[in-house]
């Protein structure tokens, strides 16, 4: 663990990360992606977007085979070995946990444990050598999540912090910042199965918090952190991520938040898009604005709105912009 | 529902056995899956009585029941679980499984999952317009969500248009055979 943390700052240091934005961050998640790309570039972390990316196949995929989830996920790796990056940024949650299972996979210093693990590794490469990529090669793919991501670059966040901080005080962005009392939510998928994304408590995890604190803003304790919201059954069973969200909200509410700091995309849609419905639904009254944690930590460090893309938000924070 | 055949359960319920580790038989009931499980609501049957349904070959009833298709994988039951049971490996399997002899009890799911499938078979890419527009006409409820649409446009937070992967043909092979 230790040495692939060190070869991981290596890489870092010769800027050598591919991104891999995903269908949500292309489209209704265009604010994580701006504000990521803005606060990547403005901490000086060289990244190049993976060339000709695919769906990763998420839920629907992964939830009819599993070959079919691995094989879209990898082809993705490959393109990005194509391009000499073997490490691999996915801001999208699923997407993460999608890619880092075909990583496991695929690499080559990964051993099956058993004959149906063996049969299904062998499909998966036989299907991507038939798609013309070179599976001989040595293959040893490591796919970062978001939070992880920044808890490896915390030093430069709060280099960088300390450098900005006595020019932006008097912000408008900063006057937001001082009026939020936030939560942190992870999600349910982050940070599970706890065997294969170790690096973080999947009860409580802190990660989000620790990154956060080093741009001096403070997050209450919150009993919902990993609990889930409901995920893409939004688009089947409704009311079931009505009543899960609504859960999370009220949960911030009892903890004296007035905001939730997130993570993934589904979350944010969920609680801000969908915290409309879920008003209409309990004729309740929350008013409770979801950040992605890339807009908060870009507004920190000095980035305007407009570069964190705040005007998207459907639930909009109580100041003027 | 289409039943499965004694044979098939069978199969079903050795490969559950043999392969995800470790083996189902070490579940002693506790219900620490269940008491975690954000939809036990929901669930006709709890995750519990899905591994003790297993347990009995009782494959037909789980493929019956609403539980494995709306386990959104969140697999808290898995990481709680004291004996160290994959319960969500274990639904996910069931899932697939079900998928494959196509007695997937939940229809609208299914629909989701085959026209999600489809859009990223003709253009490698998700695409959320054609998606909703295609779910939202086998649904019949063509209104479905117009107030969060409304609001989408609104804010310009979609791109209306698709976007195409460059090396599709081969991605295309490849999704089709799993429809």
């Amino acid at each position: 663990m230790k040495k692939e943390m060190e070869k991981f700052q290596e890489d870092i240091q010769l800027g050598k990360i591919a991104y891999f934005p995903g269908c949500s961050l292309n489209s209704t998640a265009m604010d994580f992606n701006v504000s990521l790309k803005n606060l990547l570039k403005f901490l000086n972390v060289e990244f190049e977007e993976i060339d000709d990316w695919n769906c990763c196949g998420t839920t629907p995929a992964h939830n009819v085979s599993e070959e079919l989830s691995i094989i879209l996920s990898a082809r993705n790796l490959l393109l990005a070995k194509k391009m000499d990056y073997e490490n691999i940024l996915c801001p999208c949650v699923s997407c993460y946990c999608r890619l880092l299972i075909a990583s496991k996979v695929i690499n080559s210093n990964i051993e099956p444990e058993n004959k149906m693990q063996e049969s299904k590794r062998n499909l998966v490469l036989e299907e991507l050598k038939n798609m013309g990529f070179d599976i001989n090669q040595k293959l040893d793919f490591r796919v970062y999540s978001i939070v992880q991501f920044l808890l490896l670059i915390k030093e430069k966040i709060r280099n960088k912090y300390i450098e900005v901080k006595d020019e932006i005080n008097n912000s408008r962005e900063i006057m937001l910042l001082k009026s939020l009392k936030p939560v942190c939510y992870y999600g349910c998928v982050l940070l599970r199965p706890g065997y294969v994304t170790k690096f973080d408590n999947i009860e409580n995890p802190t990660s989000m918090e620790n990154v956060l604190k080093e741009v001096g803003i403070k997050s209450l304790n919150f009993s919902f952190k990993t609990e889930c919201c409901g995920a893409i059954l939004s688009l089947t069973n409704k009311n079931i991520v009505i009543e899960l969200s609504e859960k999370i909200l009220n949960a911030a509410q009892d903890s004296g938040a007035n905001c939730i700091i997130v993570c993934c995309p589904l979350c944010q849609q969920n609680l801000d898009l969908r915290q409309s419905q879920i008003n209409k639904y309990y004729k309740s009254n929350y008013k409770i604005p979801v950040f992605y944690i890339s807009q908060i930590l870009g507004l920190a460090l000095g980035l305007s709105f407009k570069n964190t893309m705040i005007d998207k938000l459907f639930v909009k924070p109580d100041i003027r912009i | 529902m289409r039943k499965i055949n004694n044979n098939l359960s069978d199969k079903i319920r050795d490969e559950i056995i043999n392969f995800i580790e470790p083996d189902i038989y070490y579940c002693y009931q506790c219900g620490r899956c269940t008491a975690g499980c954000p939809l036990a609501n929901v669930y006709e049957y709890q995750p519990n009585q899905i591994i003790r349904l297993v347990q009995a070959n009782e494959i037909n009833s789980i493929f019956d029941s609403n539980s494995i298709y709306l386990c959104l994988s969140c697999e808290i039951c898995s990481s709680r679980c004291p004996q160290g049971i994959d319960i969500a490996a274990i639904m996910s399997y069931l899932r697939i499984k079900s998928w494959e002899n196509r007695s997937f009890k939940e229809k609208l799911i299914a629909e989701f999952y085959k026209a999600f499938l489809k859009i990223i078979g003709i253009f490698g890419r998700s695409y959320e317009p054609g998606l909703i527009l295609n779910l939202n006409l086998v649904s019949g409820k063509f209104f479905n969500d117009m107030d969060l649409a409304l609001n989408i446009l609104r804010k310009r937070k979609i791109k209306l248009f698709p976007e195409f992967v460059k090396d599709r043909k081969k991605l295309s092979r490849v999704v089709k055979k799993y429809l």
